[in-house]
């Protein structure tokens, strides 16, 4: 006799991160069906779907209302930090989990949440290592304004620092603006080895277009030289980019043809989005079918019980003809939210580079 | 003014958490592990090895002075109060403790990263500024001893002014403070010392 369990979804089907949200809901669904398919499994995941639409003010009323009947205990969803922290006192009133599933800023621990996807340890300080040693230590910062840019600059500008390299500028634009022509002005004046983008939605795709422009002009940007570096960019976004997006640099914990980690081994996924959301679904089950005490469980299904999010593969590609290439993929790195642990960090495994304040 | 926050420096310090066995000390204990800190509950008073902790939580509502191995105001590290009756009178005794930063009980999921950093800044200009006002104060009380250099250069037959100039100008070859330069005039005259000698043995 298998246990029915209700899980909610929580994601927008419309608005700015539509494309980024469909991945997320692709993956849960995917996980949800394989498991359901499983005649083996002790438990059946039956599905209660909101769409916020994109509105920011939607999703905390939404998610309170699948918790409120008792029945909804997980809730895989939100895409944004910011939606991430309306939803999070509902959970906190009615004891349920939120399942996060985007990379994010960290700086966020809440015991209400797990988080299935990468933190600035796990995506933004290997990939600026990676790049230090190919390109140069001198990056160029540009961002939204929003909590994404904002403290992702301020990591990079501290890790740039502390290995003794510069920052030749940093322009952060409004949400949506795609008028980019000061931040190329200014990126074609300083000339720095790279660009490290946390634009997000439409502003990093005028910029990106606007790149491909510089490149043909400038020979000092030309193809090769001066990447682009992102920490968010995925295989969702490629076909709204399209040629614009080529020779970027990503890092994450999956793209398109590595293996899941976690719960999830065994199964594909066409994003890191896509995977993250299919291992937190993997995740909850597992969870569900587990007895004994909760840290013991959360670590047996690959849930770091003190900080809550999960150890993850590091893989860093470019964007090649459409697709992305992986250049480098590095066993899993457990995650550093607060960015408070050093031996958890890239240079830890690179003692000649360790940084010393 | 912009203040650059160092996210690195956390993992691997010390938290005391002064607080009776509790529903809080779990929860802030909680955070201070996500975080990378080492929590240490203490009650119902730190021992002498509390010296050496890098941040120290204390209830509010229970504590008092002599549980601590020092006065009140002369902590050696930041401290949070965790405060639960928001009583006046409670409140004043935090912050007579040094409370650099608080937390309002029952303790939630969040909250002790951003105590943490603001008690560490809070901290340090508090120490900045106090190491400061010493100096200044040193120098106040050194007044009378540069009147008495101002008069004894004088009484060479230089007008105050340029007395005073003179002065200044010793202090600056000497590469000391004024009150140093001060100092030194005056036991050259006391000495009866004909010359004097600077530093680096020149004769001004």
């Amino acid at each position: 006799m298998r246990r029915d369990v209700e899980i909610g979804l929580l994601y927008s089907q419309s608005g700015d991160y539509a494309a980024i949200a469909a991945a997320c809901r692709r993956g849960a669904l995917n996980a949800v069906a394989a498991i359901n398919a499983d005649a083996e499994r002790c438990v059946r995941l039956i599905v209660i779907e909101r769409d916020p639409g994109g509105n920011l003010d939607h999703y905390e009323p939404l998610c309170t209302e699948m918790l409120r009947e008792g029945r909804v205990r997980h809730v895989v969803g939100c895409v944004t930090s910011s939606s991430r922290k309306e939803v999070i006192p509902a959970l906190e009133k009615a004891g349920g989990t939120l399942w996060y599933a985007c990379p994010y800023e960290g700086f966020e621990c809440s015991d209400r949440v797990i988080y299935t996807h990468a933190c600035a340890n796990q995506h933004l300080l290997p990939l600026l290592y990676w790049a230090f040693g190919r390109y140069g230590r001198r990056g160029h910062l540009v961002g939204s304004n929003y909590i994404w840019g904002w403290e992702m600059n301020r990591v990079a500008r501290e890790v740039i620092a502390s290995a003794g390299g510069s920052v030749t500028g940093e322009r952060h634009q409004a949400l949506g603006d795609a008028d980019v022509g000061r931040l190329i002005d200014e990126l074609r004046a300083a000339r720095p080895d790279f660009v490290l983008n946390n634009l997000i939605g439409q502003s990093s795709r005028a910029f990106l277009d606007a790149m491909r422009v510089l490149r043909e002009e400038d020979p000092a940007f030309a193809e090769g030289s001066c990447p682009v570096l992102s920490c968010n960019l995925t295989e969702c976004e490629l076909p709204g980019f399209g040629a614009a997006a080529e020779g970027v640099i990503a890092a994450g914990p999956h793209f398109a043809g590595a293996p899941l980690w976690g719960a999830g081994h065994g199964a594909e996924a066409a994003s890191s989005f896509e995977a993250a959301a299919y291992v937190a679904v993997a995740t909850l089950a597992a969870l569900e079918e587990r007895t004994g005490d909760p840290g013991t469980r959360l670590r047996s299904c690959g849930v770091d019980p003190e900080t809550r999010h999960m150890a993850l593969p590091v893989l860093i590609a470019r964007v090649e003809e459409g697709l992305f290439k992986v250049l480098e993929h590095s066993g899993a790195v457990e995650a550093d939210p607060y960015l408070a642990r050093r031996e958890r960090w890239p240079t830890a495994r690179h003692p000649a580079l360790r940084v010393v304040t | 003014m912009s203040r650059r926050i160092a996210t690195p420096e956390l993992g691997g310090a010390t938290a005391l958490l002064l607080h009776r066995p509790h529903a809080t000390t779990q929860a802030l204990a909680r955070q201070l592990a996500a975080i990378g800190l080492r929590a240490l509950p203490c009650w119902p008073h730190l021992d002498a090895a509390a010296l050496s902790a890098d941040f120290v939580f204390f209830d509010a509502d229970q504590c008092h002075d002599e549980m601590f191995p020092w006065r009140p105001g002369e902590a050696p590290m930041p401290m949070i109060a965790l405060i639960g009756s928001e009583a006046p009178g409670r409140i004043e005794w935090a912050l007579g403790q040094g409370a650099d930063a608080h937390l309002l009980k029952p303790i939630g999921a969040g909250g002790v990263y951003s105590a943490l950093l603001i008690a560490r800044q809070g901290f340090e200009a508090r120490r900045a500024a106090a190491d400061e006002i010493a100096t200044l104060r040193a120098r106040l009380s050194e007044r009378q001893t540069v009147v008495r250099a101002v008069l004894a250069l004088m009484g060479r037959g230089r007008s105050e002014a340029e007395a005073y100039a003179q002065l200044r100008a010793m202090a600056m070859a000497w590469q000391e403070t004024i009150e140093q330069a001060a100092r030194r005039i005056c036991a050259a005259g006391e000495t009866g010392g004909p010359t004097l000698a600077t530093k680096r043995g020149r004769d001004v």
